[in-house]
């Protein structure tokens, strides 16, 4: 018999007492002491490391290389940039899995290739036979380098620690980054933000075979734990990850699996036009159509998919193991690939407050390989052992899009159950009343509100939103037969004409441009107006072919604060083209200074706009600490003889447009976006803005957007708030100086004071924190719900926020304050020092600061920067009197 | 590894201990801390028959499924049923968590003193 071959991290597994076996030809740990259970439950609370190094790590070079992968493998690797990481398949010419891979591009000039420890011989082999005529060199780096996964919620604490306190990689799936460990003369590691556990949070690392060992240790003595083959398997069955041999490969008759049996492959798999006649395409290209037609019930021609791996879990006692048969109404639709049984520990909380406790349960899941016909939510029955025991087709067994943590989806959940209609409606109504009254009475009268993209409005504001044109309508359009003047659709309609001009002459001033359009409801209809205007004037010239989308965009990435109304998953998503090299979106971020980033690197800029050469430029972000460098893009474009559109999205800083923050049409803007209720003074409501002279060549751009806004978006745009927007304009433009200059001013010493009092203030402190109204506070990993809730059960409403370098809301570990609305019921320095040092206390020491917060609040019940003399007061008593308001 | 003076042990690694005429089976130590986590159990019914080295029940582990022989023939008069619900008490404590009792009609010839088992599990090695 053939010797096992042992990894570079053996010795650390035998001293470990590891109960090593036989994998695929190597003698790995299939367990540690602790078990597998332990094991599992232990990655999933803390973090594991499995000793991967038995997979083999193979290193293409060469002038081919790109090419070379492109025919042998399944994905588009054009698609994967430097410091990027792809899954992948090996095909054959029957578009059957030889092998699944990983492919990073840690750098420039080479891939480097994961491949399955049992196949990397014949990988090898296969490669080496494909690789005549490519000029590429393949090397086999499996000695050199040694593998550990870092998997599990406190991986990133762990790793930024072995680094010297970097962050180890962006904090989304499959990015790269290679960095040094200072306690090891700076030995290298290339680590990437990958696994096979399913973790949202959870590394594979490379270092060099002589100081893998240390690697190791200190990874154990900074709080990870060894897990062997069999939690490494619990865990990737739990996460539905595929194994080839089980779900991809041979089936148990020795027949070839179709690489589209596995649900991955519909991301690994591409048919870009450059990846040209790669190995597997016709058998592939055949697979996908039978995939679409299944995925869409369409079960007339599955000659090409047969069948399907499937999630199953068994519904009674007992365990699914590979090979046994699934029945479906009686009939064998398939069996068991993999299955066993698998624990999960018992939360403690709803949702984002979930708590992971010490008690675990068990259940039985797996997959199967099933008829394609076989659909989630199918009752099945599993033989085990001669029993046929129940099962059922889950959507999955757990979810990763929650971070810190994976949530484990359990197939019989039972769901809360739903409200009902009222059964006495009378009674109803006259409690809302009384809810909405205490409701009022709290946010307007107890509590400190600090919800950055909230204001109140002035009385004078709300009781003319109350008004009679908040039941009208006054749908009127720009018409050339009458030199372009204001045709309205409806009678009734002159007072609000008249206020709908004064409003737009008032919004112009403002925001010091030459045209506006006031008929958006919201900042994201402001954008998606602005988007589709775009889109349209883009496609003016020839109407009669497919409309093309916008690409390149280049905007701020969400997790360095880009607010959601200029994401591809938001207000961007109809008008983004896809590019056709990478598949991907046409959107491109801004680089973010790296000991800041809160602040856009401008230098890097530059380079990414040469690249790119995009065609919008999207400045403006939900967190936002400083004013966007406008200026220094606009005059590189002029430089560089580029046309590119500069929107900036001024959702949350409308309100601080002028002297003390930003002009951005003075910058060099070609539309400001925003909603008129976060800094601005309310109501609810967005407006564009656009800087063209009417004989400008571009002119026709700015009426695409007003024809967007009027047909196109709205057609009743609430003429009641639009009303009331007028009068937030005259006091927004009677009081902006004092009133701006106060906003920064109370940020900035708020900013002070909480970093006094211990807190954790993000932004640069050579820049006060802060140059807007915002101040973000990092409470800890993943504690920014817990802490804001706690907050709010002291009166003071915040939000959490997640920081550039933690997943997404679910991980959120900060607080995004903003100062505005205090500062216009009169809140100075003074009063949010003393407001830091309560909220200090609230967060760390878990101090009730309630009475206090009242105190404060109750002191400051009078709203400033508005009109508020006697026949002013007068006239609003009088309106509100006549109105039955 | 554990293995008490006063029971016998089978190839199979079970372990028997006669308690006024009636065998206690179980398994041994060596088995648990093989198989690792225990995670389900499949034992038989009172009254069920069986003959020495008969399959009377089969344990899972996350790892596999093993069959447990039966050290001795007999009649079944009791089940542990308590492992139906925690089969991870087996590997807590091998020697506690005992699967059945048997009113013994056979005796097994092949069945070890625990010196003789740990030999025996040092030559299997």
């Amino acid at each position: 018999m053939e010797e096992l071959k042992r990894t570079q991290l053996y010795d650390r597994h035998i001293s470990a007492d590891a109960k090593m076996v036989d994998f695929g030809g190597w003698e790995m740990p299939i367990q540690y002491p602790t078990g597998i259970i332990a094991e599992h439950l232990y990655t999933r609370r803390y973090c594991s490391l499995f000793d991967v190094s038995h997979m083999g790590r193979l290193i293409v070079s060469g002038p081919d290389r790109k090419a070379f992968l492109q025919h042998v493998v399944t994905s588009n690797v054009d698609a994967l940039d430097v410091g990027m990481a792809q899954y992948s398949i090996l095909p054959d010419e029957d578009g059957c899995g030889i092998d699944d891979l990983y492919i990073y591009r840690f750098e420039e000039d080479r891939y480097v290739v994961i491949a399955n420890a049992a196949n990397t011989d014949k990988d090898w082999d296969h490669l080496m036979k494909m690789k005549e005529g490519f000029d590429v060199t393949i090397e086999n780096v499996s000695k050199d380098w040694a593998a550990i996964a870092v998997q599990g919620p406190t991986s990133k604490d762990i790793l930024r620690d072995l680094i010297g306190g970097k962050q180890p990689t962006e904090p989304i799936r499959n990015y790269l980054n290679i960095a040094t460990i200072p306690a090891l003369d700076d030995a290298p590691v290339y680590l990437a933000k990958t696994g096979y556990t399913g973790e949202p949070i959870g590394y594979e690392i490379y270092v060099p075979t002589e100081v893998c060992g240390k690697v190791w240790d200190m990874l154990i003595e900074m709080g990870a734990r060894p897990a062997g083959l069999g939690a490494r398997d619990t865990t990737r069955l739990e996460a539905g990850m595929p194994l080839h041999g089980h779900e991809m490969g041979l089936d148990k008759d020795g027949n070839k699996m179709p690489i589209y049996a596995v649900p991955l492959a519909k991301f690994a798999v591409s048919f870009a036009p450059q990846k040209g006649d790669f190995i597997g395409k016709e058998a592939l290209a055949a697979q996908k159509a039978a995939f679409l037609r299944i995925n869409n019930h369409d079960f007339s021609d599955c000659a090409a998919l047969p069948r399907r791996i499937q999630p199953i879990v068994l519904l009674g006692k007992g365990v699914l193991r590979a090979g046994c048969s699934v029945f479906k109404d009686g009939r064998e639709v398939g069996y068991v690939t993999s299955g066993t049984m698998v624990p999960y520990s018992l939360m403690d909380g709803e949702t984002l407050f979930q708590k992971v406790t010490e008690e675990s349960q068990k259940r039985s899941i797996g997959f199967c390989y099933v008829d394609s016909d076989v659909e989630t939510d199918d009752q099945v029955e599993v033989d085990i052992r001669g029993k046929k025991l129940a099962a059922a087709i889950p959507e999955c067994h757990m979810k990763n899009d929650a971070p810190p943590y994976v949530r484990v989806l359990l197939y019989e959940h039972e769901d809360e159950e739903e409200q009902q209609a009222a059964a006495d409606r009378g009674a109803a109504a006259k409690s809302l009343f009384k809810e909405a009254l205490e409701n009022h009475l709290w946010r307007q009268e107890a509590c400190i509100n600090l919800i950055p993209s909230e204001m109140s409005a002035s009385r004078a504001v709300r009781l003319l939103e109350c008004s009679d044109p908040s039941f009208r309508y006054a749908e009127h359009r720009k018409t050339a037969a009458f030199y372009d003047e204001e045709v309205f659709y409806y009678q009734g309609t002159k007072f609000i004409g008249r206020v709908e001009e004064a409003l737009m002459a008032e919004m112009k001033q403002y925001l010091g441009c030459k045209e506006v359009e006031t008929r958006v409801t919201s900042g994201q209809m402001a954008n998606t107006c602005v988007f589709s205007a775009l889109v349209d004037y883009k496609n003016r010239l020839d109407r009669k072919v497919e409309p093309k989308r916008l690409g390149y965009i280049l905007n701020n990435h969400i997790i360095k604060g880009g607010h959601l109304s200029a994401q591809p998953m938001g207000a961007l998503k109809d008008f983004a083209a896809i590019d056709p090299v990478t598949e991907k979106r046409a959107v491109v971020n801004f680089p973010v200074m790296e000991n800041d980033p809160y602040c856009i690197d401008v230098e890097e800029t530059k380079k990414v706009i040469e690249e790119y050469d995009p065609e919008l430029i999207i400045f403006g972000k939900s967190m936002v600490l400083y004013p966007e460098p406008v200026k220094e893009i606009r005059e590189f474009l002029d430089a560089q003889g580029r046309d590119t559109i500069i929107m900036y999205d001024m959702a949350h800083v409308l309100g601080l447009i002028g002297d003390h923050f930003q002009k951005p049409f003075e910058d060099g803007a070609d539309f400001v976006t925003g909603s008129t209720h976060k800094t601005f003074f309310g109501p609810q409501r967005g407006v564009v803005g656009g800087n063209w002279d009417k004989d400008d060549k571009k002119y026709d751009l700015w009426e695409t957007v007003q024809s967007r806004a009027f047909p196109g978006s709205t057609s009743n745009h609430h003429l009641g708030t639009q009303l009331a927007l007028l009068m937030a304009v005259y006091e927004m433009n009677e009081y902006k100086d004092a009133y701006q200059k106060a906003v920064v001013t109370n940020a900035k010493a708020f900013a002070k004071a909480l970093k006094e009092a211990g807190l954790n203030v993000q932004g640069d402190p050579a820049k006060g924190y802060t140059q807007t109204h915002q101040v973000i506070v990092s409470v800890g990993y993943g504690e920014g719900p817990e802490v804001a809730e706690r907050l709010e059960q002291n009166n003071i409403i915040c939000n959490y926020q997640a920081t550039p370098e933690e997943e997404g809301f679910t991980a959120s570990g900060a607080l995004r304050l903003g100062v505005s609305e205090m500062t216009r019921f009169g809140f100075t320095e003074k009063d949010f020092a003393k407001l830091a040092d309560l909220m200090a206390s609230c967060i760390l020491h878990g101090t009730d600061v309630k009475a206090e917060v009242k105190a404060l609040r109750d002191a400051h019940l009078d709203m400033q920067y508005c009109f508020q003399d006697k026949d002013m007061v007068d006239i609003m008593d009088a309106f509100a009197k006549k109105t039955g308001l | 590894m554990n293995f008490p003076k006063e029971l016998k042990y089978s190839k199979t690694h079970e372990w028997l201990k006669m308690e006024d005429g009636v065998a206690v089976i179980g398994l041994t130590d060596f088995a648990q801390d093989e198989l690792g986590d225990i995670v389900f159990i499949n034992l038989p019914e009172e009254g069920d028959e069986f003959g020495v080295d008969d399959v009377f029940a089969d344990v899972e582990s996350v790892k596999a499924v093993s069959d447990i022989n039966s050290p001795a023939g007999g009649s079944i008069t009791a089940v542990n049923e308590e492992l139906l619900d925690a089969p991870e008490k087996i590997n807590e404590a091998p020697y506690e968590a005992w699967l059945v009792k048997m009113e013994v009609s056979e005796e097994a010839d092949d069945l070890m003193s625990a010196e003789e088992y740990e030999a025996f599990i040092e030559s299997e090695k």
